[in-house]
């Protein structure tokens, strides 16, 4: 008879079981929190909404018999695997109230990949400021999870009147083109569908990946045809001009160049030309099928489950009120299959946990802050005083370092957990070695290969918010999600305000004079802190990539896992792992 | 009749209940204050609060009494 089990079964299919219910104080007490973080999400919603509706209504698109750029997701992306991501990125706050793609990771034909299309809406998909780089976030991820890169191409080149701030530069709108060439070079396949007038930029946007799906109306081509003026010698344009450039318009009847007569029919760029546009989003699914993915079953090491508790309960635990300490092994409890965690050295450096916990069945690593205080450590303040949660000490830094090493050896993608205010500081920190700790742990996390992703479940503060794997991480952040509660700041507004102006204070105290105008500066620096810091901010700016809701953050970790594991460049065969071994001892 | 202690050393930062409140356990009935942190403290039963030892302000130290509930 034959038998067959997931391996390391005595480790991996039952680990220790974490978390426990709420009570009912609990929940009575968390009311006024959950409105605090239904307020955040509202917020966000209108933002999204805001940007989904950008451009020209989807209306006139369909009137067309068109699709938008969302309606083609719908259509691609797997039912309820879409993760969006960037939604509400606009860095240069354009006038358009987005950069003009939309992207995320989702399922395709049941594969993993990483997704981004031009929005059809915004001035038929333009190059606009701050589209470079959500482009190079989008192909830096797929470079880093090692899944395919899906293009929907519709771009129709340099918005003209704002050609500076996307045409020159080392991140400018021409770096993509050089990351489709590297995702090549890597083995990382790109599937473009075409749609639409694509020149210039949009034709290097359209020759520039894999394999090439074009709409029957599509074009892509070195430059277009609607330049019907060439140089003007006279260096403005007067009254003659203008006549010239009108009768030229008018009598205009060359085609675009680059349509599919050239591209399918002469050239053969087109793999594949379809009369539907709904019909290109078929060739890509069949080019997905074709996609290397191993079977789950390869890497799993127990069958799925999902955590023991609802996900709802996370906005009851996670405080709004910064200030206020939580369990954070209760919010672990929500993420990870069947609520278990093998902890890594949880009496050694213990405002921070680390260890090895089950999604989808695939073995991950998760390293996050706990929270509240800690008395009688750091054990180099000899009772000095005590350590606080969200901080790091050198114990934490020191099984942080070592537990990274060894998921890199074992090849275990790390899910980081933030919420912290930084690093231990003073002379005894310093004694203690904390500033080259954590950049030891930037070091290790730098010298494995692993991809990580990163949230910042609340404060994400001080150089603590790089060392724990940050977008700052280039090489290894996947990406980074926020919250409706997070908040990211180099410090809180009100030390920031301390900082900046208490000899300012002193020097008007001591030639009494009134404080009030240094006091109405400090305080507008605290307000500004606030206002910049607060998770649609974030999200504008690119702090993060994304904010997800809390029952959310689940989805995405397990998009991250089965990315991670679909197609990974190492492995690590699980019975030889070591750090369940170490773990167990 | 149960005594509620300061789980850490702090200040008192606000007391939530006065002497004859009736109160359920988990209820909120003081916040500590330390190195910038709330630390609230929560009863441990359901009862009537009896005897509030501290006053907001007052430092505390781990192991302190802070109220009684009977």
């Amino acid at each position: 008879m034959s038998r067959k089990q997931t391996p390391l079964r005595p480790y991996f299919e039952k680990m220790p079981a974490i978390g426990k219910e709420l009570s009912e104080g609990e929940i009575r007490r968390s009311r006024e929190n959950v409105d605090l973080v239904r307020e955040q999400e509202e917020i966000l919603a209108r933002e999204a909404d805001r940007v989904k509706n950008a451009g020209i209504p989807a209306k006139k698109i369909h009137e067309r018999g068109g699709m938008t750029i969302y309606d083609r997701l719908d259509y691609l992306v797997d039912k309820g695997s879409w993760c969006p991501l960037h939604s509400l990125y606009n860095p240069r706050d354009n006038e358009e109230g987005c950069t003009g793609v939309v992207n995320g990771i989702g399922k395709i034909e049941g594969k993993w990949a990483v997704i981004i299309g031009f929005d059809n809406k915004v001035m038929a998909g333009a190059w606009i400021a701050g589209q470079a780089e959500n482009i190079l976030m989008v192909t830096d991820m797929a470079k880093r999870l090692n899944v395919p890169l899906v293009w929907l191409t519709n771009c129709s080149g340099v918005k003209l009147m704002e050609q500076e701030t996307v045409y020159a530069g080392r991140r400018s709108s021409g770096a993509p083109f050089y990351r489709h060439a590297d995702l090549n070079h890597l083995g990382i396949p790109i599937l473009n569908g075409i749609y639409g007038t694509n020149p210039a930029g949009g034709g290097y946007q359209g020759i520039s990946p894999t394999i090439l799906l074009a709409h029957e109306g599509a074009n892509i081509a070195v430059g277009g045809a609607g330049i019907v003026g060439g140089m003007n010698p006279k260096g403005h344009i007067d009254a003659e001009a203008a006549r010239a450039l009108i009768e030229g318009t008018r009598n205009f009847k060359a085609k675009d160049p680059g349509r599919v007569e050239t591209h399918f029919d002469q050239t053969a760029y087109f793999r594949e030309v379809h009369d539907t546009e709904q019909g290109v989003l078929d060739g890509i699914k069949d080019y997905m099928r074709m996609m290397p993915a191993y079977e789950p079953t390869m890497f799993r090491v127990a069958a799925p489950a999902p955590p023991r508790f609802p996900a709802e309960d996370l906005n009851m635990i996670l405080p709004a009120n910064q200030k206020r300490p939580y369990d954070a092994v209760q919010i672990l409890a929500r993420l990870t299959d069947n609520s278990e965690f093998m902890e890594y050295r949880p009496d050694y450096g213990r405002e921070v946990f680390a260890g090895i916990a089950k999604i989808d069945g695939f073995p991950v690593a998760f390293i996050g802050n706990r929270q509240g205080v800690f008395p009688g450590y750091p054990e180099y303040a000899n009772g000095a005083y005590p350590a606080v949660g969200g901080k790091h000490y050198r114990q934490g830094l020191i099984k942080q370092g070592e537990f990274v090493t060894l998921c890199g050896r074992d090849n275990l993608p790390i899910v980081w957990l933030q919420d912290t205010t930084g690093i231990d500081v003073g002379d005894l920190a310093e004694e203690a070695e904390l500033l080259a700790l954590g950049q030891s742990l930037v070091y290790s996390i730098e010298q494995t290969e692993l991809s990580m992703m990163c949230v910042v479940l609340r404060k994400g503060t001080a150089a603590a918010h790089y060392i724990m794997c940050g977008p700052q991480a280039n090489n290894n952040n996947a990406f980074t999600l926020g919250t409706p509660l997070t908040e990211i700041y180099v410090m809180h507004g009100e030390t920031a305000a301390a900082a900046s102006y208490a000899r300012r204070l002193v020097k008007e105290d001591e030639a009494g004079n009134d404080l009030t105008p240094v006091l109405d500066k400090m305080n507008q620096m605290i307000q500004d802190y606030q206002d910049k810091s607060r998770p649609a901010y974030c999200a504008k700016t690119g702090f993060v990539d994304e904010i997800v809701s809390l029952p959310d953050l689940r989805r995405y970790i397990q998009a991250f896992t089965g990315a991670n594991y679909q197609n990974p460049r190492s492995i690590t065969p699980v019975h030889q792992m070591l750090l369940p071994r170490i773990i167990r001892g | 009749m149960a005594e509620l202690t300061s789980p850490i050393a702090g200040k008192v930062w606000k007391i939530m209940v006065a002497v004859g409140d009736k109160v359920e356990m988990d209820d909120e009935l003081i916040i500590l204050e330390a190195l910038k942190m709330e630390t609230p403290v929560y009863s441990e039963e359901s009862g009537t609060v009896s005897a509030i030892m501290i006053k907001e302000g007052d430092p505390i130290n781990e192991g302190d009494i802070l109220i009684s509930i009977g």
